[in-house]
């Protein structure tokens, strides 16, 4: 048996991609309890006690106007509201979570609010579920474990024979520094080419993974890169914990940049990165949440021809 | 053109140079002070004319397989940038002249060739 192929420092770096993995759909909770605004607090209070939740939204027609939470109920019951509609106790502009976010962008608005759950909701702006911190744990450990199982199953046909082992290495970038990023992407273009992966390809791959890594120091509060390669492809995972961009159509255009005079004056900035990293993978997605984090994804294939071969 | 050519028409001096780094051929030059431009730029086997001198040149250079870096309207390059030359094994230089002069006397060179 052999050991699990993962140094220590990696392990804790894991667990964060596995955040990222996930999606807040994965983890909420889809049985939710909510009440319409003429609903009484007393109404409320009894829906709370009986199910054992201490926050219940507020909708109408699906979509999520408040959230009564046991704060308010004691409030109402200290100054004889009980019987009042939710309508005029609730906390209106209540912050939501869409489902197809990261986990992480979760974690980051647990950080940023005080608020001990979040209404999750879907394109329609439709209520579907409710995420707490609990969600949150339990999922990363299903997670873990799952992995590790995984981990277990594969370890004794290691040697496949024709088929490379797969390389997956995660990094830390911090904030404006420069002087270390970039070797995630030198060393994945020294795996390629050990590889024996075509010049070209190993190029468009250095240059999506490359970018990406730049984007990280140079505009976020730092982040993690992570680098896989099997058999058929590279996948770059570039996650940051904020600010987050507030116009991603924005940032894909060509020439659009919000760097300082700073990160121009070591040659970045010229609004190339996203369009350049998009325009060399075969698959590139970008979700990002204001306050909460970006995560890009790109995906270069090794072998297969590109249809537009235009770079 | 060899790279010795090159560096005799730049005047220019050496930061780091490998064994054998006379005679390295070069096909192609690019200039640019833009990181995400070096990146795509899709010349083979070529020479990288820059004025920046942060670190990530190097890296940058080595990752588009350039065959040598000159540093261009520079009189002083900081300590880390030939360390980092040195570690890449990417032979760099320092020219005092400006990139548009060093563009003219290199298109001369190769219109000799």
């Amino acid at each position: 048996m052999s050991d699990i192929p993962l140094p220590l420092d990696q392990s804790a770096l894991r667990i964060q991609e596995l955040a990222y993995g996930l999606k807040v759909r994965d983890v909420m909770t889809r049985k939710i309890f909510a009440v319409t605004r003429t609903c009484t607090m007393s109404d409320v209070q009894t829906i709370m006690k009986n199910n054992g939740i201490s926050g219940v939204p507020v909708v109408d027609e699906a979509h999520v106007v408040g959230i009564i939470s046991m704060n308010d109920i004691m409030n109402a019951f200290v100054d004889g509201h009980m019987d009042d509609p939710v309508g005029r106790h609730m906390v209106p502009d209540v912050q939501t979570l869409s489902d197809e976010v990261p986990l992480t962008f979760a974690m980051s608005a647990f950080s940023k609010y005080s608020f001990r759950r979040f209404p999750v909701v879907n394109q329609k702006n439709e209520l579907v579920g409710i995420i707490t911190p609990r969600n949150i744990n339990l999922a990363l450990i299903r997670e873990l474990s799952r992995q590790l199982d995984e981990l277990e199953d594969n370890s004794g046909q290691a040697d496949r024979s024709g088929e490379q082992p797969v390389f997956h290495r995660i990094y830390r970038l911090t904030r404006y520094d420069f002087e270390h990023a970039g070797k995630a992407s030198a060393e994945l273009k020294k795996e390629l080419k050990a590889r024996g992966i075509p010049p070209k390809v190993v190029r468009r791959a250095a240059i999506a993974s490359y970018e990406l890594e730049i984007n990280i120091v140079a505009h976020s509060h730092g982040g993690t890169f992570a680098v896989l390669i099997d058999d058929k492809r590279v996948r770059i995972t570039a996650n940051d914990f904020g600010p987050g961009i507030p116009d991603v159509d924005a940032a894909m255009t060509e020439g659009f940049s919000t760097a300082n005079d700073w990160i121009r004056s070591q040659g970045f900035g010229a609004g190339m990165g996203l369009p350049n990293a998009k325009r060399v993978s075969d698959e590139f997605e970008i979700q990002s949440g204001v306050e909460m984090g970006t995560m890009v994804k790109a995906i270069v294939y090794l072998e297969q021809e590109r249809v537009n071969e235009d770079q | 053109m060899n790279l010795k050519q090159i560096v005799e028409t730049l005047d220019a001096s050496e930061l780091y140079a490998p064994d054998g780094w006379e005679a390295l051929e070069l096909e192609d030059v690019f200039a640019s002070d833009l990181i995400s431009d070096i990146l795509v730029s899709e010349g083979e086997d070529q020479l990288l004319l820059t004025s920046l001198t942060s670190p990530q040149v190097v890296r940058t250079a080595a990752l588009v397989g350039a065959i040598a870096i000159i540093l261009v309207h520079r009189r002083q390059t900081p300590e880390a940038l030939a360390a980092a030359a040195r570690q890449q094994n990417l032979p760099m230089f320092r020219s005092a002249i400006t990139k548009f002069d060093a563009c003219i006397r290199l298109g001369k060179l190769m219109e000799q060739k």
